[in-house]
């Protein structure tokens, strides 16, 4: 087993650094010059060129990268100017916009992700996952059909309209909720969950057709398999069948799933952060990449990559846990 | 929704008007109105609440490009002169700030002096000296501090190769502090609009020994009425709260009642609107600095009376046009690019860039405020929906009577602007003249630097343009000079127009201290350039912005054409 | 529980090759409603894609045309007139701002939306299969170096990677296929990842593990046991992707790296109708209609795709419906 997660910890650090890579050489060739961005509107050639060596753009492209993963094992010291800046590993560098540090700026923006994406989870797990097993157990039922409809309507419309749709429901018209405006778990718990109903309910709803439908294929998959009918035809009682056999099985891909999606979120939920002012790191990554922001963009990737690597490691465990004719190799 | 729009529009900024607005707010009265929203006098007290959508990611005086450095930092930063926060065309005004009056100026204005009021201080009580004015001004050319316009480097004598006194310990010769109140800067050339670049945060003292470089603007020392209390989310939220050194004595401009003022940002622009006009809790007495009212929502606002009376209108000099390359085929021909110019249908472009409300039709060059110096002509009248005969008579002159294939260059981001929606109005209203248009969209970054290189740029494309102040030195310059054709950075000359007569008249007028003066010849020179054909005026953009309930006071400036948060009440 | 009696043996199901029952497959099919209704709906979607240019002529409009006359200037441009301006010429009204006639934009804009969906899904299942079974079928070593591609794949951001290829790319390049190629090469790790699973618990099937130990290569135990079992699993998710793809091409116009202009698609139509939702409803409606539509349709007739081509699943609906005989009578069911 400890063999088995070093591998795994080995190959994500693989793949957070190809990534790294990919994405610094992408939008190193990109359009837009970074000294010219950080540099103003109406910079002068002198200025760029000025701007350009303090930024240390001149250097070759892959010494550039050298030296950004040097920062992130080693830290790296730069001056402001007046004094010196001690960046402390992991360093992602200074934003090119306003020499900030990226590993602030990424800490700041941590916590409203998470919460988006764990309260959308908590939505696709009981929304799309009660539905998918409903249809699985008892079709036909009036509430399945709502249901169906509502998560199906989830999947065909754009964050950006049904977040509107909510927003405009919920905080114009009803005024059951006030227009959201994130205020930390930590500060006040109850303000927290109040103001991350609709972006949970929004992000969920898109998630949930698709586990409805996982849900309801893998239900249906289980009980066809060989030990459920050995046990229906012994007479075990359907309710015990399903909750203590049935599930287990049918819910590993479910599981599996969701928490490769959770990981995900942290990367792909920039629209929904931006549809309702959530300051998280989707929206960071998106007014970064505007700015060919080089360390922003690169750090963030590399963040919400080693998310997503962390939970495909925990998928395949909790597949192999919840399903066990699934080995871990 | 424009949300992300409006993050392009932020780097669009690159033009250099749309920064300007980039901290400024809009919403507010009927153009030169009195104050409206709430009645009675406004009083001190209680929390503004500002909703936005980009957060202030810039907060150092050196790196801020505008008037103020836009609204809220102007909070914060008091400068040697200020715009005079009054309605309309009277708020194209500068008056003075920190200084006693607007500059003085000798040696054919290469000379300007400048004394500070007494009593001023920072808040922590200690007095501001022409020394911190110096050295502010010193800082920002400092690769660290980059972003400021250009005007302290071409203009300064020494300016150009200067690298700011982190690298340069001595500072600028040309920058004299012969005692603690005075100053005086010496220009390597005349320029009679100095007293409104004084307006710039770059003119805002800070002290040598608080500077902390690149850190600076996590803790800038206030000037002005408002402090930074706090500043997270690289300027999502912000705090400020009164500045206990400041007087009001010393400052006529600014009014400050608010206690408190909370800056939330990094919201779209449909949740920006939707919550100043529902209007709840907090929300009543809010307003934003950057988020204007979009047609649709300006066709939802007009239809309900109580909405409508809390939109501000205002009118910031800006022109929204097509611009050749007369240098490259077919534009090299004057009649192609004249024909272009009658078969434009301004009709379908005002309503692509969000109807009559919020663009006004353009024929000239100049913004049509008396400031710029407008003059109005309309050299190739194309009447409201285009003259197709006309545009095909010339274009038979010139040779392409069998038609005509051209690309025109566009953004692809959403701003009502250079945006896809304007470009397509032109490509439709052109066809009626037998000329196809291809559209080349491009990704908003790529845009904006296609069209500012001097090797890279389209042949036609959507441009804007907007004065950093309401002049028309500013203005015209940039665009016509023949010595600002930039080769290796941003050029804005797009016409490459290099023409002595013209280089010698911006010079002429640059000299001149009287404004009105300068303007009556900016106009003429407006007027006898546009007969080149070298750009085709499409609109004026209007700007459209909603304020919460209890919000009073509101003045809207033709600078910036955005509601001035220092007036501001709601109380 | 009578019901499981019913069932046929797990070897007389599992065993038979797809290919022998192809016209079982179409009878099946064709005796759900359900997706007969489905296929009808997408039959005339498509038609009705591929007549645009015929039925823009029945009504007389251009997609492009202006129609300044249309829209009330002062009022941001909102269509005069009741309903987004619908009229005599103008069956569905106009698009505010520009008066331009919505039903011909819808039709068009169906061609980009279908065609790059379709386009994008075809591209995530063939890459996506094939990058599964090879990491499933493979050793271990390809296993873990497919894997890890899968997981660069899935841990991109999507959306900003998209916006930066369709930057890269030179301006000219067709934007469809750009739009193909750029979702259907960066959103395929989904489904590389379901097709291991799904093989890797196939594998440890009787039916597999007994062709294995009759000695069949690799290629031929997923050419002949596992692809036809993959097929079902497969086709749900493809079903899945497919709407997702629309979607994400409405979202990228919503970036502003979609189609060019003016050419319309349902995602531009829907991204640049957002703000008007209050001031002209039908103009936000008729877009996400579309759109919702075809998502049903899509999702309904895979439903129906995968019951035929499994027939274990076939069976299992009957089981599922004991208390309706009939099969017909559940059409509503499986939506």
């Amino acid at each position: 087993m400890t063999g088995y997660f070093l591998r795994r910890a080995l190959g994500a650090v693989v793949v957070v650094l190809v990534l790294s890579a990919v994405v610094y050489a992408t939008f190193y060739i990109a359009p837009g010059d970074p000294a010219r961005l950080a540099c103003g509107p109406r910079c002068n050639p002198e200025q760029i060129r000025q701007v350009r060596e303090q930024l240390q753009l001149n250097d070759p492209v892959y010494v550039q990268y050298w030296h950004f993963l040097q920062g992130i094992v080693a830290g790296h010291d730069y001056s402001t100017g007046t004094g010196v800046l001690h960046c402390d590993a992991p360093c992602f560098g200074l934003s090119y916009q306003n020499n900030q540090q990226v590993t602030d700026l990424i800490i700041q923006r941590l916590p409203a992700t998470a919460s988006l994406a764990t309260g959308a989870m908590a939505v696709w797990l009981l929304l799309g996952t009660g539905t998918g097993l409903l249809s699985a157990l008892r079709r036909g039922g009036a509430t399945e059909r709502v249901l169906t409809w509502l998560t199906l309507a989830g999947t065909a419309t754009p964050v950006f309209i049904s977040g509107l749709g909510l927003l405009m429901l919920f905080c114009a018209y009803l005024e059951w909720l006030p227009f959201p405006s994130y205020v930390p778990l930590t500060d006040d718990p109850e303000q927290w969950a109040w103001n991350m109903l609709l972006p949970w309910a929004a992000l969920g709803l898109l998630e949930s057709a698709k586990y409805a439908r996982l849900t309801r294929s893998s239900m249906l998959e289980t009980l066809a398999e060989d030990h459920i009918r050995t046990f229906r035809a012994y007479g075990i009682a359907e309710r015990s069948l399903i909750g203590r056999h049935a599930l287990r099985g049918a819910l590993a891909p479910v599981i599996a799933l969701s928490a490769a999606d959770f990981g995900s979120m942290f990367g792909n939920a920039m629209l929904t952060e931006m549809m309702f002012g959530l300051p998280g790191i989707g929206q960071l990554l998106v007014t970064s990449t505007q700015t060919i922001d080089l360390p922003v963009v690169v750090a963030v990737v590399m963040v919400t990559g080693t998310a997503v690597v962390i939970a495909n490691i925990a998928a395949d465990v909790l597949y192999a846990v919840a399903d066990r004719r699934v080995a871990l190799r | 929704m424009r949300q992300l729009p409006l993050i392009s529009r932020r780097v669009a900024a690159a033009a250099v008007s749309v920064v300007l607005l980039g901290g400024a707010a809009a919403c507010g009265p009927k153009q030169g109105g009195d104050a409206q929203g709430g009645g009675g006098a406004p009083k001190k007290g209680g929390t503004l609440t500002v909703l936005n959508r980009a957060p202030q990611k810039q907060f150092d005086p050196a790196r801020l490009y505008t008037s103020g450095g836009g609204n809220i930092p102007s909070l914060v930063y008091r400068t040697l002169t200020t715009r005079h926060r009054a309605n309309g065309a009277e708020g194209t005004k500068v008056v003075p700030d920190l200084a006693t009056s607007t500059g003085t100026p000798s040696d054919d204005a290469k000379v300007w002096t400048y004394k500070l009021k007494d009593g001023l201080k920072y808040e922590d009580g200690s007095p501001i000296t022409a020394a911190d004015i110096k050295y502010g001004v010193e800082r920002s050319f400092a690769p660290e501090l980059s972003g400021g316009a250009p005007y302290l480097r071409d203009w300064l004598i020494g300016g150009d190769t200067y690298q700011g006194p982190y690298k340069e310990k001595k500072g600028l010769d040309s920058i004299e502090t012969p005692d603690a109140k005075t100053i005086v800067f010496h220009l390597k050339k005349s320029e009679g609009d100095f007293p409104y670049f004084a307006t710039s945060t770059q003119f805002a003292p800070v002290p040598k020994a608080k500077d902390t470089g690149a850190k600076y603007a996590e803790h800038p020392v206030s000037s002005g009425p408002y402090k930074l209390v706090k500043n997270t989310g690289d300027g999502e939220q912000m705090l400020l709260e009164r500045n206990p050194g400041w007087s009001e004595e010393t400052d006529k401009e600014r009014h400050a009642y608010p206690d408190r003022i909370e800056v939330k940002s990094g919201l779209s622009s449909a949740v920006i609107n939707q919550r100043l006009s529902t209007g709840s809790g907090a929300d009543a007495a809010a307003v934003t600095t950057d988020t204007n009212l979009g047609p649709a929502e300006l066709a939802q606002v007009t239809g309900d009376k109580k909405l409508a009376d809390r939109v501000g209108t205002g009118h910031f000099g800006q022109t929204d046009y097509l611009a050749f390359n007369p240098k490259a085929k077919p534009f090299d021909n004057p009649k192609v690019r004249e024909a272009i110019s009658y078969a434009v249908n301004r009709t379908s472009v005002v309503n692509a860039a969000g109807g009559s409300s919020l663009a006004e039709p353009a024929t000239t060059f100049l913004p049509d405020q008396k400031s710029f110096g407008f003059t109005p002509y309309d050299h190739f009248p194309a009447g409201a929906t285009g003259n197709p005969a006309k545009a095909k008579e010339l274009l038979k002159e010139a040779g392409y009577g069998d038609g005509l294939e051209i690309t025109l260059t566009h953004s692809t981001a959403q701003n009502f602007e250079t945006s896809p929606e304007v470009a397509t109005a032109v490509q439709a209203a052109l066809k009626e003249a037998g000329i196809k248009v291809k559209l080349e969209g491009l990704e908003d970054n790529d845009y904006d630097e296609k069209i500012h290189s001097v090797d890279k740029q389209p042949d036609l494309f959507l441009a804007h343009w907007g004065g950093d102040w309401p002049s028309g030195g500013p203005f015209l310059a940039p665009i016509f000079d023949g010595r600002q054709i930039v080769k290796d950075g941003a050029n804005f000359n797009t016409a490459r127009l290099d023409d002595p007569k013209v280089n010698d008249e911006i010079d002429a007028i640059n000299k001149i201290t009287d404004h009105d003066a300068a303007a009556a010849r900016w106009g003429a020179l407006d007027k006898s350039i546009g007969q080149q054909a070298l750009t085709v005026p499409l609109f004026h953009p209007v700007y459209k912005r909603l304020y919460g309930k209890d919000v009073k006071n509101v003045v809207i400036s033709n600078w910036t054409g955005v509601l001035d948060i220092s007036q501001v009440a709601v109380k | 529980m009578t019901n499981t009696l019913t069932l046929p043996e797990p070897e007389a199901e599992a065993a038979p090759a797809p290919a022998s029952g192809a016209r079982q497959v179409r009878r099946r099919l064709l005796a759900r409603k359900s997706a007969l209704a489905a296929a009808a709906v997408l039959g005339l979607l498509v038609l009705l894609a591929l007549g645009a240019p015929l039925l823009a002529a029945l009504e007389g409009q251009d997609p492009n045309a202006y129609h300044d006359t249309l829209v009330d200037s002062a009022r941001g441009g909102v269509p005069f007139g009741g309903f987004g301006g619908i009229s005599a010429e103008h069956w569905l009204g106009v698009e505010p701002g520009t008066g331009r006639d919505l039903f011909v934009r819808l039709l068009y804009g169906a061609r980009i939306s279908l065609t790059v969906a379709l386009g994008a899904t075809l591209v995530q299942v063939v890459v996506g299969v094939a990058v599964g079974l090879g990491a499933a079928l493979g050793n271990r070593f390809t296993d873990s170096l497919l894997s890890h591609v899968t997981d660069v794949m899935v841990a991109m951001p999507l959306l900003v990677f998209a916006i930066a290829l369709v930057a890269v790319v030179p301006a000219d390049f067709p934007r469809p296929v750009l739009l193909v190629v750029a979702i259907g090469l960066l959103a395929w790790g989904g489904m590389a990842r379901l097709v291991r699973a799904q093989t890797l618990s196939l594998k440890k099937l009787d039916f597999v593990s007994a062709a294995r130990l009759t000695g069949g290569s690799s290629w031929r135990i997923a050419r002949r046991e596992l692809l036809p079992s993959l097929a079902a699993p497969v086709i749900t998710y493809a079903a899945i992707l497919l709407p997702t793809n629309i979607v994400l091409e409405a979202s990228m116009s919503f970036l502003g790296v979609g189609v060019k202009p003016p050419t319309p698609s349902w995602g531009q139509m829907l991204s640049t109708a957002t703000t008007w939702f209050r001031a002209d409803p039908l103009y936000v409606l008729l877009p996400a209609l579309m759109l919702f539509v075809t998502t049903l349709a899509f999702t309904v007739l895979g439903d129906g795709v995968r019951a035929a081509l499994d027939p274990r699943e076939a069976s299992r609906l009957r089981v599922g419906r004991s208390r309706r005989t009939s099969r017909t009578s559940g059409a509503g069911g499986a939506q």
